[in-house]
């Protein structure tokens, strides 16, 4: 598990420098286009045109101290729109990677997917939610739930 | 001019050896020349005179001072520093582990562990036990990426219920531009150098978002067969390169060079890198690849434009009206005509609505006031559907890319023009017309290079070049319901003018917009509104310009295809004729290694009527 956290935060450190994750208000849903327009030449050629990374913006809200919470919250930063998708099919590949990233054991992720499924307009109450505001959200959801709170404990 | 430099040179050298010689009598004679130690130092043989010089342009992957030049030096400095005693980042045990690790086996040193804690935890972080190579194939409607992109993904363990391939990293290599550059001077400095290349490693899932969903790029993933210690070796190697300055050239030094290095460093004499002559397409380099026997099993990946074209379609049709109906805002996600289906059907329409949504929103810019709150209620009343069966998931296409034709043709045809009979012979280093054989290639594009066409007369043995295309790129991308691309084309190059007294060969420049439709499942009608300019002393002003237009039908399959239409050009500034033109071509395949042609073009021009055949056989290699 100590593993897997810091290969996750290792990939956000190589691009953004160990920011805060969880501490942010983060990307807003569905924020609109992405601004990176192929370059023509880019695309033949492979050049990279500055950082494309997608990096997180400082907040006002609390910090998460557990671990698994800030790589959740790291992942959902980049990937909300997916995630969000996900979330509402109830299935999909974002799905699973955020239980890994929580470590949820295989006999919950059931429960994990319809939890979060069944409250999918508590944990994005409008189109203007950001990914810290899901993370919290996500986090209230799980501690409330006897199976799934043992993976948000601080 | 450099003599006397290189007498000094040379006394530095014989220094340097006599040096080495006293202090490591177990050098074996000709260890500096052993290929794994030539790959591991990127070291190539000079075009010129016999010694080698490294492609790494970076002092700080050398730990002799000449060891851009010199294997051996570079091999005698290595040796001289792993053996030195202590460990920690600086030492050369942890800077080089795969140097380190080679030249302890080929020696018999002793290889006592050594503390580098940087590279241990960088190693540990990476957890891996495959490679897999992922190739970006071309993306819809844009025939300049036809070349690809490649980089390589480390995946974990696969029993590890803890690790997750979204989250596994990928090690790629790409010229660091400066995001100001203009478009020419990376062209520039991309063919010339200039641009320092670097090794990157980054989560899949951003690579994931980069080229699936914001580029639109299937993404087909090679897993390697590469054993536990070959990863180890690569790994180790990939330590070594990251963060060192290679300089970044388009053609052969780059993304897809880079990575070639590292598997043939991963699997001594594997030799991918002898493969490249003039010019390393990331496609071809797949293919060589797989022809060397490296993969272990192939995963595709489609692009949220791939993705969201197959939900569409696999939509009834007037589940994809209503679908059409909420995304343009006629009808509300909780109107009735979406209550009136079963949760089953509302839930495809909602998954595919939503899917184009964010496609339209990322692809063409949807203002978020009207994409946001609509995908959010497309969500919320999707999530209130529990137990709906996924969609049926994109087909792998049949022909994978690396399967397509092989890029370089050649073609021998015979033929008339106003009833002089000619041979022709084309050669066409790369890439694709629509014409050749489709299979893996994207339906409607093409894109070719340094196409020559000389045609040899019969009457009066006279060799002429007919035709030197510089770049030639086409797309024609069918418009529906959903999608409105734009059909395209660009070109330049040489080729002969009629200037009404004769054929003379000038240098021109063309390209065209319009629309493309759907006709069946093969194929398309266009319309293209075109422009081409010719700038020649022969020309009577010197130059001339037509704006024209092409209405043609375009058919692919993988037996036949075949291009039609009628081209018109009114030249405006020198000739002042119009130039009307009829043409068929059509290839007919056998396999994807030949095909037969044949075309025909009447044309009128200066008031009179030509015509012109030719047919013949293109070979692809």
């Amino acid at each position: 598990m100590k593993k897997l956290i810091a290969g996750a935060i290792l990939l956000g450190a190589s691009s953004m420098a160990f920011a805060q994750p969880g501490c942010g208000v983060g990307a807003m849903i569905w924020e609109g286009q992405s601004g990176i327009a192929p370059h023509v030449l880019a695309a033949t050629t492979n050049g990279t045109f500055g950082n494309q990374t997608f990096g997180m913006t400082t907040g006002t809200l609390g910090c998460q101290t557990n671990q698994s919470v800030q790589s959740m919250a790291m992942y959902m930063d980049s990937n909300i729109d997916k995630v969000a998708r996900d979330m509402s099919r109830g299935n999909g590949e974002n799905l699973d990677t955020l239980a890994v990233l929580l470590g949820v054991d295989q006999v919950d992720r059931d429960s994990f997917r319809k939890v979060l499924q069944d409250n999918f307009a508590t944990i994005f109450p409008n189109a203007d939610t950001t990914s810290g505001e899901a993370v919290d959200a996500i986090v209230s959801l799980l501690e409330q739930n006897e199976s799934l709170s043992k993976y948000v404990a601080a | 001019m450099g003599y006397p430099l290189r007498t000094g040179q040379a006394t530095l050298w014989l220094a340097c050896f006599f040096a080495t010689q006293a202090a490591f009598a177990a050098t074996p004679e000709n260890l500096h020349n052993h290929p794994v130690w030539l790959t591991l130092g990127h070291y190539h043989q000079d075009t010129l005179g016999s010694g080698y010089t490294s492609q790494a342009d970076d002092p700080a992957f050398f730990l002799s001072e000449h060891g851009k030049t010199s294997p051996r030096d570079e091999l005698a400095a290595t040796l001289e520093a792993i053996q030195q005693p202590g460990g920690g980042n600086d030492h050369a045990r942890c800077r080089f582990p795969a140097r380190d690790a080679w030249l302890r086996e080929q020696l018999d040193l002793p290889g006592a562990q050594v503390d580098c804690p940087d590279y241990d935890e960088w190693f540990e972080e990476l957890n891996t036990e495959k490679v897999t190579l992922v190739f970006a194939a071309s993306y819809l409607n844009s025939p300049s990426s036809m070349f690809g992109h490649t980089f390589l993904r480390l995946d974990p363990p696969q029993n590890d219920s803890e690790a997750d391939l979204l989250l596994a990293n990928t090690i790629s290599y790409a010229a660091d531009a400066a995001e100001h550059d203009s478009e020419l001077l990376f062209a520039y400095r991309g063919i010339f150098g200039g641009y320092p290349g670097i090794t990157a490693i980054r989560p899949y899932y951003e690579m994931i978002r980069l080229y699936n969903d914001i580029e639109h790029r299937d993404l087909w993933e090679y897993t390697l067969n590469l054993s536990q210690p070959e990863v180890d070796t690569m790994l180790a190697h990939t330590w070594e390169i990251q963060d060192k300055n290679f300089d970044y050239y388009f053609f052969d030094e780059n993304c897809a060079y880079r990575l070639l290095a590292l598997i043939d460093a991963a699997r001594p004499g594997t030799n991918l890198l002898n493969e490249v002559s003039t010019h390393a397409i990331p496609s071809d380099t797949v293919r060589w690849v797989r022809d060397a026997g490296l993969v272990e099993r192939v995963h595709y990946r489609p692009s949220a434009a791939t993705a969201v074209s197959h939900r569409l379609d696999t939509l009834p049709r007037d589940h994809r009206t209503i679908a059409a109906a909420i995304a343009s805002g006629y009808v509300q996600v909780d109107g009735p005509e979406l209550q009136q289906l079963t949760d089953q059907e509302r839930a495809w329409v909602l998954d595919a609505t939503y899917d184009y949504v964010r496609y339209q929103s990322e692809a063409k810019g949807w203002p978020r006031e009207f994409a946001a709150p609509l995908s959010h209620q497309l969500l919320v009343s999707r999530s209130r559907i529990e137990e709906a069966r996924d969609m049926p998931p994109v087909p792998e296409p049949e022909i994978r890319d690396d399967q397509g034709h092989d890029t370089f043709r050649v073609s021998l045809g015979f033929g008339q023009l106003a009833h002089e009979e000619f041979t022709q012979l084309t050669l066409r280093p790369a890439y694709h017309d629509v014409l050749d054989p489709p299979a893996g290639y994207r339906s409607g594009a093409q894109l070719q290079f340094l196409r020559l066409d000389a045609r040899l007369y019969h009457d009066n043995q006279e060799l002429q070049v007919e035709q030197l295309v510089g770049v030639e790129i086409r797309s024609l991308s069918p418009r529906n319901q959903f999608f409105s691309p734009t059909s395209w084309q660009v070109g330049f190059g040489g080729r002969r003018t009629d200037t009404g007294t004769e054929r003379v060969f000038t240098p021109y420049l063309e390209g065209g917009a319009g629309g493309s439709w759907r006709l069946g499942q093969n194929s398309q009608a266009f319309a293209i509104a075109t422009a081409d300019l010719e700038i020649d002393d022969d020309i009577r002003r010197g130059h001339d310009f037509a704006p024209g237009a092409d209405l043609g039908l375009l058919h692919q399959t993988n037996r036949f295809s075949l291009l039609a239409g009628a081209k018109t050009k009114a030249w405006i500034i020198s000739n002042q004729h119009r130039q009307d033109q009829l043409y068929v071509k059509g290839n007919l395949h056998i396999g994807r290694e030949f095909s037969v042609f044949a075309e025909f073009t009447r044309e009128d021009h200066f008031d009179r009527y030509q015509s012109t055949w030719q047919a013949g056989i293109h070979a692809y290699f």
